[in-house]
Formats: structure tokens, C-alpha cells, sequence
């Protein structure tokens, strides 16, 4: 029993040290200047913590600053985008698969899981041609439509598994008092579906955030460039010193940090309904 | 699957004329407006797109050297001839092997740490899912300052505890290190959630099973040999299904971490060389379909040995 206990005390150590050691590495790097970062061994603690590199991405002059700053921008209005428009997708088809009989109706909801059997490059090369093919390439509707794509067959499938978790009773009553489908879908079922629709949006928000090589393709200026994409073409160069780099790494994953960190339950929930397939 | 568990049609609804009820009877059209955002999505941007590639791996289609022509086998004859290719290739299998066994493991020792319920259980949940909520590209900036040459946390450390004598240059110098290096930042991302599939597997396990194995003398290490790991099977066989996609097509980390220097390169970062520096898409095409069909026969055959339908 003894022994048990110690071995959980490590494991517990373990999972502990392994998510935030490097998470705090880079923000430890991010407080100091380049001199103190040149030390040997390196500083644990910052010797004298400086906001200075967060100053200089946030609200400095330059092109390097500008280009964070209009890569945030970028992100968020992709990010944002491309979950509003898989939520609702979703949740509609969902609705559908999971309460109506009609014609095609399984071959449509195969074909769509199938597609997440692929590995989500399979289609970059075509996707790359059909943009340019619609002028497309370097505009928020081409970046968005990719995301989409990718990602609705994963928030298809857990809506469709929350919707059917749901008892259909209270449907049928609001049928039976004379109300349209839609209306009891929007005043009956969309109230209940709440936490499997936070779960689809938290998941995907999070998968378009963490995106690299599709609008590494798919954008090639700053009119679209999400800030992934910028982050690591600032690290190509080596006039940024790594300090700031650190800071912008910071300021890229604070967003998806705190998302996954506070709203995991929903995460959690979401992806095991997904892989149980 | 499923069954329908609404009536096919409403009971009369008050605002709808008897017009539209009656051509209503004949044909339900509300469910295809309700999929056919979805279906334009799927068979638009995934089917057709992914029928492209199929199809474009047999032409030549080269932006410098038009126009389009079948060639038959020549896109697949020209990568197996390709040296740098055979390089990734044995660079790729390294991370599948690595990242898959390493995450496989520690998702398992993980998952078996919050097994039980224990005082701030969740909140080292939520430590555990962060860096699975990260890019990967970043990932790949925040373990360059632990690998780094000249400011590395791992040099860093290594010295203080007299390990080496001064700084060493970790990644681009030896093949094997500098994979099993960059392939650690992957596990890194992806080990989460084995973590979570498989602890979904062990939560199904009744807890009477330990109980009466404890009663029968059963050590701790043997229940989890003759308990934990074979009713877990359906858990892992998912995350090494996870793992085995995530890492055959591995681009973030050794884009970010090694370049597309050989010594980490990986056929992902190959396949975007060839098509959108050298503009060579057919062999893009081919290279792509490889992937793809190589992705699914592993993750095919990880579900043949590992997967076993547990019943309780």
C-alpha cells in the first residue's frame, strides 16, 4: 500500500513537472534581456522580471511588432469564424441525422465520418489549387472554408452523439402542441444540446488555433496570416532576439492555455465522444 | 444505427396553409435543407479534393513545366529514386516508432495515476490536457529553449549536475538524437490524450475486480498486469491510432526545430517542399497519397494486434 502511494506521489510529480516545465521555461525566458539570457548555467527565476519584451511586441514601433500584431488579429477573426460557422453547420446536419429519416441519409453520415479516417494533409495540395482556382488564396473566406471543411465531420459526429444522448420526449410533446420542428429544435433541443455545443466550439476554436501548415500554404501576406504562422517565420530570422520570440510564443499560447485550462471538462467530454467510435 | 425516434411527420401545425402540408406529405424537404451546408462542405472540400489526389498522382503537373500530361507510375518512379526521400522516409518511421511507443507508455502511466479519485484529481487533469491544447509550432519555439545550444534549460542543467563539462550542440548533429529530440516535443503534444482514452477505458473497469484480486493476494504490479492492461486494450488501440496519424505525418516540430535539414527531416515536410517550393505537385500528389494510404494500413494494423472487445 505504502509503495502505491509513493507511486502515485511520483506519477502525480510527473504529469506536474512534464505540462508546465517548458510552459514556464519560455515565459521565465520572456522576462529577461538578452544579456541576463546569455548566462551559464541559466537563470531559474528572472533575476530582475521585465515586461519589457511585451511592451515592445504590444505597443512598440517596427515591423516586428506589426506583424504580431496584425497575425493576432488575423487568428482571432479565423479562429472566430471558422468555430461559428461549425457550430452551426453541425448542430443543424446533427439535428437531422439524429431525428429525421430521409433519403441518403447514411450514406451522407458515413461519407462524412469517413473523411476523418484521412489524415487532414491528404487534401492540402487540391485545397491550395481550388483556392487559387476561386482567387481565394490570401482572403479570410478561403482560410475559414479550408477550417471548416476540416473540421466539421469531428463536430458533426459529437453533436450527433449529444443529441442523441437526449430523451426525445419533450420533442414529441412540443410536436404534439402544434409547434414546427424548428421551433421546437431552437426553444427544446438547443437549450438542452448546450454542453455538447461548448464542447464543439471549444474544440474547435482550438484545433483551427493551433493550425500551421495550411495557412503557411494558404497565406503567404499579413492580410491573412494567422500569428502561428508569423511566430515561426519570426524565429527564421535571427535579428529577433529570443527573448521576444519567447514573449510572442507566450502571447500565442496564452489564449489556447487558458481555454484548455479552464474549460477541460468540455474538452474532455468532447473528445472522448469523438474517439469512441 | 440509429432509429427514428420522431414521428416523420408533425401533427398538423397550426400556421402551415394545407397547400404546403399536402406537398409536404409527398416529400419531407426540411432534413436536406438541414444537411446540405454539410454536404456541399464534405463533397466540395474533402471527396472531390481528396479524389484530386488520387487521380493527379498518374499526371505531371508542374507549374514550371506545363501542361498537364499523364505519366502514368513516373510521380511514384521518381520518389523511390529519390535519395533525400529515402532519408525521410527512414526519419519518419523513426518518429512513428518512437512517438508512438513513448506516448503510448506515458499515456498509460498517466492514466493510471488518476485512476482513483484523489484530493485535486481534476486540476492535474486540466495541468494534463494544456499542452495538448498548443500549437504546434509554438511547441516547437518553447522546446527550443530547453534544447538550445547556448541558453538551453537541458545544457543548463546537464551542467550544473557535472553531466557534461560544457554546452553541446543537442540538435542537427547526430541523426538518431536529434529525432528522438524533436520527436520528445511531439510526444509532448500528443501524449494527453492517450492519457484520456485510455483513462476513459480504465473508468469502465468495476471497481470489485481490484477488490476481490487484493483478496486473492494479487500484488499491486499483478492487477495491473492481469487487470489494468488487458481490459484497457479498446483505450490504447485509439491512442495509438492517434499517435501512429499524428506522427507518420509529423511537419510542425522538425519544421520548426531542425529546418529541412536531413538529419529531421520528415516526408510531410518532403511533400511540402517538392509541391510548393520546387511546384512540383504531381509528385506532391503522389507523395500525399503514399502518406495516406500508408497511414491507414498502419492504423488498420495497430487495430488488428491491439484492439479486443471488452466485455464486463
Amino acid at each position: 500500500m505504502r509503495n502505491r502511494i509513493k507511486l502515485r506521489w511520483f506519477g502525480i510529480a510527473f504529469i506536474a513537472l512534464w505540462s508546465l516545465v517548458p510552459i514556464y521555461w519560455t515565459i521565465n525566458i520572456s522576462l529577461q534581456d538578452e544579456a541576463q539570457l546569455g548566462s551559464k548555467p541559466a537563470h531559474y527565476v528572472p533575476p530582475s522580471p521585465t515586461l519589457k519584451n511585451y511592451e515592445t511586441l504590444l505597443t512598440g514601433p517596427g515591423p516586428v511588432p506589426g506583424q504580431i500584431r496584425a497575425s493576432a488579429v488575423n487568428i482571432v477573426v479565423e479562429c472566430a469564424a471558422a468555430t461559428i460557422v461549425t457550430v452551426v453547420l453541425s448542430t443543424l446536419a446533427a439535428y437531422a441525422f439524429a431525428r429525421m429519416k430521409f433519403k441518403g441519409r447514411n450514406v451522407l453520415f458515413y461519407a462524412t465520418l469517413a473523411t476523418m479516417a484521412f489524415p487532414a494533409y491528404t487534401t492540402l495540395i487540391p485545397l491550395y489549387q481550388i483556392l487559387t482556382e476561386f482567387s481565394l488564396v490570401n482572403t479570410y473566406t478561403g482560410i475559414v472554408l479550408v477550417y471548416v471543411s476540416g473540421f466539421l465531420p469531428l463536430a458533426t459526429w459529437i453533436m450527433y452523439n449529444y443529441l442523441q444522448s437526449l430523451p426525445a420526449s419533450l420533442e414529441e410533446a412540443g410536436l404534439v402542441d402544434g409547434a414546427h420542428r424548428m421551433q421546437v429544435f431552437w426553444h427544446v433541443l438547443l437549450p438542452l444540446a448546450r454542453p455538447g455545443i461548448i464542447s464543439t466550439a471549444i474544440i474547435t476554436f482550438l484545433f483551427s488555433w493551433t493550425q500551421f501548415l495550411f495557412p503557411l500554404v494558404l497565406s503567404t501576406d499579413l492580410s491573412t496570416q494567422p500569428l502561428t504562422v508569423v511566430v515561426q517565420a519570426l524565429q527564421g530570422q535571427h535579428v529577433v532576439p529570443t527573448t521576444l520570440l519567447s514573449a510572442a510564443g507566450v502571447l500565442a499560447i496564452a489564449v489556447p492555455a487558458i481555454i484548455g485550462f479552464t474549460l477541460n471538462r468540455y474538452i474532455v467530454s468532447g473528445l472522448l465522444a469523438g474517439s469512441v467510435k | 444505427m440509429t432509429g427514428t425516434r420522431l414521428p416523420t411527420r408533425p401533427v398538423t401545425t397550426s400556421e402551415t396553409s394545407p397547400g404546403q402540408r399536402k406537398k409536404r406529405r409527398r416529400f419531407d424537404l426540411l432534413p436536406y435543407v438541414l444537411v446540405a451546408p454539410l454536404a456541399v462542405f464534405i463533397v466540395g472540400l474533402a471527396l472531390v479534393p481528396a479524389g484530386f489526389t488520387v487521380v493527379e498522382s498518374f499526371f505531371k503537373v508542374d507549374t514550371l513545366d506545363p501542361p498537364t500530361r499523364f505519366i502514368g507510375l513516373g510521380n511514384f518512379r521518381q520518389i523511390f529514386l529519390d535519395p533525400l526521400l529515402r532519408t525521410t522516409v527512414v526519419n519518419t518511421l523513426g518518429y512513428v516508432v518512437i512517438g508512438t511507443a513513448l506516448s503510448t507508455i506515458l499515456g498509460i502511466a498517466m492514466a493510471v495515476t488518476l485512476q482513483h479519485r484523489f484530493a485535486g484529481r481534476s486540476l492535474l487533469i486540466a495541468i494534463l490536457v494544456l499542452p495538448w491544447a498548443l500549437p504546434g509550432v509554438v511547441e516547437g519555439i518553447v522546446w527550443t529553449g530547453i534544447w538550445d545550444a547556448n541558453t538551453g534549460l537541458f545544457n543548463s542543467v546537464l551542467t550544473s549536475l557535472h553531466l557534461i563539462d560544457h554546452y553541446q550542440v543537442f540538435l542537427g548533429q547526430n541523426r538518431w538524437l536529434t529525432i528522438f529530440l524533436i520527436e520528445i516535443v511531439q510526444v509532448w503534444q500528443i501524449t494527453p490524450l492517450s492519457a484520456l482514452l485510455v483513462l476513459a477505458a480504465l473508468q469502465n473497469i468495476p471497481g470489485d475486480l481490484y477488490e476481490s484480486a487484493r483478496l486473492d493476494g494479487c500484488s499491486g504490479f499483478q492487477a495491473f498486469r492481469r487487470i489494468t492492461l488487458p481490459l484497457a486494450r479498446p483505450g490504447i488501440a485509439v491512442a495509438m491510432v492517434q499517435a501512429v496519424i499524428a506522427t507518420l505525418n509529423v511537419f510542425d516540430q522538425p519544421y520548426v526545430l531542425n529546418g529541412a535539414a536531413p538529419a529531421g527531416s520528415s516526408v510531410m515536410i518532403q511533400t511540402y517542399l517538392v509541391s510548393f517550393q520546387n511546384l512540383n505537385f504531381g509528385e506532391g500528389y503522389a507523395l500525399s497519397l503514399l502518406v495516406t494510404a500508408t497511414t491507414l494500413l498502419m492504423s488498420l494494423g495497430v487495430v488488428k494486434l491491439v484492439y479486443r472487445r471488452v466485455e464486463y
